[in-house]
């Protein structure tokens, strides 16, 4: 009786001493945008590349084909300049983005990083091929839906 | 030796047999009689909480309880305690830290018929704790844009609610000393903490978890063991 005791004690300190991390597998905090002529999804057949600022961090370089973009905003400053540079065969144009956000700390535990959501509160930008931009979810986390509708001038323009 | 001798030592013999023998009885009906209604109280201490905060380990609860015996059965019990955690994950540098009191309310029940100072229970608790945590990074770098300011969240206020059920054995060390262990199972009824994150330890509960599980070791001091003693000696004097 004492042994079997023993055992069942040994067992229970065993699981004890146990531990398992669950942090969110899928962490990445991006602001995702689609791009929409005519009210419709389009993909921009030119390259696309997209910086931080003028000098800042490559966020998409060189892309092709591309309808969706994933932009990931800074932890700290409450206001990303994105800018955003389409270059064809013979021709190169560039569009500025502003996006003004709220950035809320977002912890989960010690073993799993540490990150920041972001809350949109305004965007503007240039006119050179970026007819308007809607905000559609403000929230900025770990949800891989779409924020942003990015309408590119129409086609007949 | 004898004839009549050895007789008279046989019935001897016999006599005092039957009288040990009739007393250990009733002393057997004495110890699994009723209980009066107050068999004392009792004030414990969670031997492993002490020892985790000693050899430094990632958390601990340290604290103390106090319980009514009521006819040797059933035990109001009353745990207080302080919850103590120091963690820093080993790859991110995020640290947390708490240092605040919980406390337990509930019950035990005693499935030992006897009366000897001895328990097998069965034990139902629920626990509160309203704390406050801090959260740090000193080296928090922004992975895209290279920009390291550290993070630093103190005194974020929360609040967690918690049940406890489990088993437990008590045993008599010497007079009125105990040492017993119980095994609980928790699970968290409620939280409330900042939109930020939530905490990683509650005090009094553990890891921060929707359930799991718990255990004590603990040194009992027993007034109500000699508070019955006396209570039957005055009983059988009259």
């Amino acid at each position: 009786m004492r042994r079997r005791l023993l055992y069942i004690a040994s067992i229970v300190l065993l699981l004890a001493a146990c531990e398992s991390y669950d942090c969110t597998l899928y962490n990445h905090v991006g602001c995702y945008g689609a791009f929409y002529q005519d009210s419709a999804s389009v993909s921009l057949d030119d390259t696309l590349t997209i910086t931080a600022g003028k000098s800042g961090p490559v966020l998409l370089n060189k892309s092709v084909g591309t309808s969706k973009i994933d932009l990931s905003l800074s932890y700290w400053q409450d206001e990303d300049t994105l800018v955003l540079t389409v270059k064809g065969t013979d021709y190169l144009v560039q569009d500025t983005i502003w996006i003004s956000k709220s950035n809320q700390v977002h912890y989960e535990s010690p073993d799993c990083p540490a990150t920041l959501f972001h809350t949109i509160q305004g965007v503007r930008s240039t006119h050179e091929f970026i007819d308007s931009i809607n905000v559609i979810r403000s929230s900025v986390n770990y949800e891989q839906t779409n924020n942003l509708q990015i309408h590119l001038f129409s086609a007949a323009d | 030796m004898n004839r009549p001798t050895t007789c008279r030592y046989i019935c001897s013999l016999l006599l005092i047999s039957l009288t040990c023998l009739s007393l250990q009885a009733q002393e057997q009906k004495e110890k699994e009689g009723k209980a009066p209604l107050f068999s004392g109280i009792a004030v414990s201490a969670d031997i492993v909480g002490f020892v985790m905060k000693a050899v430094d380990a990632k958390f601990a609860n340290m604290e103390v309880g106090a319980r009514v015996n009521l006819y040797d059965k059933i035990f109001p019990v009353a745990e207080l305690g302080i919850g103590d955690c120091h963690r820093e994950g080993a790859e991110t540098g995020n640290t947390f830290s708490t240092t605040s009191p919980y406390m337990r309310f509930g019950m035990d029940y005693n499935f030992n018929k006897k009366h000897n100072g001895n328990r097998l229970f069965g034990l139902f608790r629920y626990g509160f704790s309203s704390f406050k945590y801090d959260v740090a990074n000193k080296a928090f770098t922004d992975p895209i844009y290279g920009t390291t300011i550290p993070l630093e969240m103190n005194d974020e206020k929360a609040t967690g609610h918690w049940l406890e059920f489990g088993v437990g054995v008590e045993t008599k060390l010497w007079k009125f000393i105990r040492l017993g262990w119980s095994m609980r199972y928790k699970f968290r009824i409620s939280m409330k903490s900042p939109d930020g994150g939530d905490p990683y330890f509650i005090p009094g509960y553990g890891k921060n978890d929707t359930n799991g599980w718990g255990g004590t070791v603990s040194l009992v001091f027993d007034v109500g063991q000699n508070l019955m003693k006396k209570k039957q000696s005055r009983e059988t004097n009259k």
